[in-house]
């Protein structure tokens, strides 16, 4: 152990330290509450072992955490060279440090994984390490992300058996199981540097929620303090701040929506005092060290993709961990505000964590970690198989799905087949197909592949179906694998429809349910991939991130997260259309031959593809057909009012040859080839003239909302003596009968609206108009077109 | 004299001293052998040298991180396709190929060894149980040549040379070391004993009539490494032995710890795992605690 740096060890540190936890040998699992020095153990585990000549790998859950931590961490550790391996990294941007010479490897767990599923081109590094410390080790829990770190765990404790686990968490509630699968040991301590006290204020109204914050900030910063508001959507944090803002509060907003300058400066202006009032979404929650003598939490629910349901024990003491800070106050405090009828709220005091499941136990997911092994060659038979998965999570929680019932699915997908092979014994051996080895690369679950593969794949006996840009984007933005969707609003509607007239789409085109019948997915959740595929090919047609997010309503940060995300889907999907055991689609040669040949599909998602990544039109994008000329110089040469190759191919080379970056012989070269090209090919190749979608929203009676009835139909009431309660929404409401009339406590009704949850009690009620309405909305639309409504009221289903 | 202390408490190499006795595995370049290549980076870990056979040895891309110990690559001159011929009287080798002939001289691997080994091992030729008591006089002579050329020629101070012994019983493997009394051998190497293992009382007299001539030089024998007899070997005087079989034995499912145990189809990581924990047995070194669960209990072998 090295001599700890100048720093007084608070009791749980010193314990820890004296127990020689940290260097025992066996892995350990550490559970302390935010703020309680876990970093600075980490640290101690990391330096003892790089002075042991060993390499230490750090996962942290946010990019935004590895750039703050190897920024910090390059002075801490001043000896070793520390990386940064995030997907920021690799493909567009070199990595500041290679992984060659890293002997502290930053990385999130997605980085992890692909390192282990390329374990060979990684076997100069892997072997060195010592020790892997796992920041926020509950994310195991998580859907998506959990069964990667584990499947990233499981091959890089085979791959290196001396590696040391050191996992870190402040919510765990089950540190000792997870102790018990790594076969390590664990800790807990409850200590912490500034005690915190939990309150639970009450409101009658939920109406009355924004007073009540206001009053509880005000103490706070009367006293001296400052303030983090938790709240459910990014869109409530802004039109908080706001609203604080403009009653006299120094108050900010901050979510994962703003870009990163955005972000640090605000960062810095909480930390300096400048802004007392910080209303944030659960971004702050894991990592970054933003803390406040007051945490509130302003909402107890948050919506799971298709409900409002209530936090977790775990998230509510993540958030209110960030209480108190250091050397500035003597005490912190969580506020939760809860309706005063509803007592649940209690139990997050008591701090009972929930249990964190394998999501290995999902086959979805176990699929994707079963196609990862046998790529690798980890694992090529469903016995090594099995075995691989036998130290899994999931199995230590006997939640495994069946391995065998796995695999064969997955030989039925046409993702894997089972050889027999010599030397073997008659054991049959598992081999990734074609399609496979698109997953696994792409890092994208075999479900996705599969949905691109029908969509997309070389199929010598149909005709080529006759796709759209949009038509591509949609079956791309449908699979699981594309990130963000991004939600519509009901308001938007309309908005949505005006937009997908000026759209050309094949998919879109015809009765509605006609097109229901061409989708996997229904209701709004086709409607967040209607939304999401306009957003990508509007991003196509601008290259401007801010307008685009401006326009869609939602974030410059999405947009380009979402260019990434159809990058990977569309790389994946042009893998597939090119025809098997022919050259490979990525050769330009092959390409250009096809040019020949007018524009067939996998042309036309190798041109998206390039669209998509650079942000350019489908005009622009024949610019790139020319040899050496890539998106930057075609976005440039665009700026300079040469938009394809034809007008490429009309320019004096003289006048190309003032385009910075360009030399006069490359400029003739371009212009020659242009020429040749434009006899073959027109640069209005991609130009679309198919049919347009047609797509309205049905007639409905004005004085009732059907957005509104619809919602109520998820709700819940519960008769009570003196009204009635109505949960199932952003917040519980009551409503009362008032002579023959309904109200309700919530800001809509306040407005003058029939609210939901009246709609919902006059359900509840067997009211007539309401119940016939109801039958109405049931009923499947059978209009000649899309009916964007009718999407809306079909819910939330896949 | 690169060994310090009076009982050869360890060995100084131009990459660190190994203590001794000593444990040394064997490993491979090239393609032949893939679990080598993922065997390899942990080396550091659990031995303190490594040997490679010349032949191996040349294929070399990267050095390993730990003294490496090279051998002539005598033992080709076992196979069908070689013979051993005198030239300007010392011992070369000859091997024919489909394609070409290759021939191996002293200073060949001379050459080699004082450009990447750290303990270097002359050239030798093994003489079988079953080989004419004429050819085995023959090799005998050769080996002694080779050894005497190669410390003659040796220019690198901080290179070891262990002069091989070979014979076909105790009096012949006696002479052969009686020839290099005097000689500034750095140890001694007593090759030829694999096909003779199953009589290990031989064995045992061959070390000790060799320990009888040299006893104050570090003693190395060939490939015997299975944990119980070296640590007879080790009792008796010898100070290093070399070994593939925690290797062979982990490419074949095997474990030295459970030797009822076979895993039929091992995967590529049960069998690094296996040779890890086989190399920790032979090599008396414990392996980190977090791995028990891993090598000891993960019921490899109950499927």
């Amino acid at each position: 152990m090295p001599e700890p740096l100048e720093i007084e060890l608070n009791p749980a540190q010193r314990e820890i330290v004296e127990r020689g936890l940290l260097t025992s040998g066996f892995s350990c699992v550490l559970q302390m509450p935010t703020g309680a020095g876990k970093t600075w153990l980490a640290e101690q585990a990391i330096l003892a072992t790089l002075r042991n000549g060993q390499r230490a790998v750090y996962i942290t859950p946010l990019r935004a955490l590895a750039n703050e931590l190897v920024e910090k961490w390059r002075q801490t550790f001043e000896e070793f060279e520390v990386g940064v391996f995030t997907g920021e990294y690799g493909q567009r941007q070199a990595y500041p440090v290679p992984f060659s010479r890293a002997r502290l490897l930053v990385m999130t767990p997605e980085r992890l994984d692909a390192c282990t599923r390329h374990w060979r081109s990684h076997w100069g590094w892997l072997p060195d390490v010592g020790l892997l410390v796992v920041d926020e080790l509950h994310l195991l829990g998580e859907a998506r992300r959990g069964p990667r770190l584990e499947g990233a765990i499981l091959r890089v404790r085979r791959l290196n058996p001396f590696l040391q686990i050191l996992g870190l968490s402040a919510t765990l509630g089950n540190r000792s199981e997870l102790a018990d699968w790594l076969a390590g040991v664990h800790y807990e301590s409850d200590w912490r540097a500034i005690p915190v006290s939990w309150r639970c204020v009450r409101y009658e109204r939920a109406a009355d929620k924004p007073r009540i914050l206001r009053e509880q900030i005000e103490r706070c910063i009367a006293g001296g303090g400052q303030s983090l508001v938790f709240v459910q959507s990014r869109r409530r944090a802004e039109d908080l701040a706001l609203e604080l803002a403009e009653s006299g509060l120094a108050a900010g907003h901050h979510h994962a929506g703003l870009d990163s300058e955005d972000r640090r400066r605000l960062e810095h202006e909480y930390r300096s005092g400048g802004i007392r009032v910080l209303v944030s979404t659960g971004t702050l929650e894991m990592g970054l060290n933003l803390p406040a003598r007051q945490v509130i939490l302003y909402d107890l629910q948050s919506f799971d993709g298709n409900d409002f349901v209530p936090l977790s024990t775990n998230t509510v003491w993540q958030r209110a961990g960030r209480a108190g800070r250091r050397g500035l106050d003597t005490h912190g405090e969580a506020v939760l505000l809860a309706p005063s009828w509803d007592r649940s709220a209690e139990r997050y005091a008591r701090g009972r964590f929930d249990r964190v499941l394998s999501g290995l136990s999902d086959k979805h997911f176990l699929a994707e970690q079963v196609l990862a092994e046998v790529w690798s060659g980890l694992a090529r038979t469903r016995s090594q198989l099995k075995r691989a998965l036998q130290v899994s999570l999931a199995a230590h929680q006997n939640r495994l799905p069946s391995v065998d019932r796995i695999v064969d699915e997955m030989v039925e997908a046409g993702m894997m087949v089972e050889v027999n092979q010599d030397g073997l014994r008659n054991t049959p051996v598992l081999k990734e197909t074609r399609l496979g080895r698109i997953a696994v690369r792409q890092m994208l679950t075999p479900s996705t592949v599969v949905s691109l593969a029908k969509a997309f794949g070389a199929n010598p006996e149909r005709p080529e179906p006759a796709f759209t840009f949009l038509d591509i984007l949609l079956v791309c933005a449908q699979t699981d694998d594309c990130e963000p969707l991004i939600p519509v609003d009901f308001e938007e509607l309309e908005d949505l429809g005006a937009r997908l007239v000026r759209e050309h789409s094949t998919l879109l085109s015809g009765a509605h349910p006609v097109v229901m019948e061409r989708f996997q997915t229904r209701g709004r959740r086709l409607l967040a991939v209607i939304k999401t595929a306009l957003i990508a090919r509007q991003w196509t047609r601008t290259g401007d991130t801010d307008p685009v997010a401006k326009s869609f309503g939602c974030y410059a940060f999405e947009v380009r997260r979402l260019s990434e995300s159809f990058g990977r889907l569309l790389s994946a999907a042009t893998a597939l259309a090119a025809p098997s055991g022919e050259k490979d689609a990525s050769d330009d040669e092959y390409v250009r031959a096809l040019l020949d040949e007018g524009p067939p599909l996998l042309e036309r998602i190798k041109a998206l593809a390039s669209m998509i990544g650079n942000g350019l039109d489908e005009q622009t994008v024949t610019l790139t057909f020319i040899p050496g000329l890539g998106a930057k110089l075609a976005r440039r040469l665009r700026d300079a009012g040469i938009t394809d190759i034809e007008e490429l191919a009309l320019v004096e080379s003289d006048e190309l040859a003032k385009v910075r970056g360009l030399s006069r012989d490359r400029a003739s070269r371009w212009v020659g080839e242009a020429a040749n090209l434009i006899r073959r090919r027109s640069a209005l190749t991609f130009r679309e003239f198919s049919t347009k979608v047609q797509a309205s929203v049905s007639t409905w009676p004005a004085n009732i909302d059907q957005y509104r009835l619809r919602r109520a139909l998820d709700l819940t009431v519960r008769r009570r003596s003196d009204c009635y309660l109505v949960s199932g929404g952003l917040e519980p409401h009551r409503v009362r009968m008032d002579s023959v009339k309904l109200s309700c406590d919530c800001a809509d009704f306040a407005k003058g609206e029939n609210c939901k949850h009246v709609l919902a009690t006059s359900l509840k009620r067997r009211d007539p108009v309401v119940v016939s309405l109801v039958e109405r909305l049931k009923t499947v639309a059978t209009s000649s077109e899309l009916d964007l409504f009718q999407l809306w009221f079909d819910g939330g289903r896949r | 004299m690169m060994v310090s202390g009076k009982l050869h408490t360890s060995l100084n190499t131009a990459h660190g001293a190994i203590r001794l006795p000593a444990y040394v595995p064997v490993t491979t370049f090239g393609a032949k052998y893939p679990l080598d290549d993922l065997v390899r980076p942990y080396l550091p870990r659990l031995a303190q040298a490594a040997m490679v056979s010349f032949h191996y040895a040349r294929q070399m891309t990267e050095r390993p991180a730990l003294p490496l110990f090279v051998d002539s690559g005598g033992f080709a001159s076992l196979f069908q396709n070689a013979t051993v011929l005198m030239v300007g009287g010392l011992g070369v080798l000859k091997t024919k190929t489909e394609a070409s002939t290759e021939t191996l001289h002293p200073r060949d691997v001379l050459e080699f060894q004082e450009k990447h080994a750290d303990v270097a091992f002359s050239l030798d030729f093994p003489i079988p149980p079953s080989m004419s008591s004429h050819e085995g006089r023959r090799r005998l002579g050769l080996t002694v040549a080779n050894a005497r050329w190669a410390i003659e020629n040796r220019r690198r101070k901080d290179m070891p040379i262990f002069a091989c012994v070979q014979g076909w019983d105790v009096d012949s493997y006696a002479q052969c070391v009686e020839a290099y009394a005097g000689l500034p051998f750095d140890g001694i190497a007593i090759g030829g004993l694999v096909p003779r293992v199953h009589d290990l009382a031989n064995v045992l007299r061959i070390v000790k009539a060799v320990r009888a001539v040299v006893p104050n030089k570090p003693l190395h024998v060939f490939g015997l490494g299975k944990p119980g007899i070296v640590e007879v070997l080790f009792k008796h005087g010898v100070h290093s032995v070399d070994s593939s079989s925690y290797v062979k034995l982990a490419a074949d499912g095997r474990l030295w710890g459970h030797p009822t145990m076979k895993l039929e189809d091992a995967s590529p990581a049960e069998r690094l795992n296996l040779a890890l924990c086989n190399l920790a047995t032979a090599a008396q070194r414990a392996l980190p605690l977090s791995t028990s669960h891993l090598l000891f209990s993960s019921r490899l072998w109950e499927q």
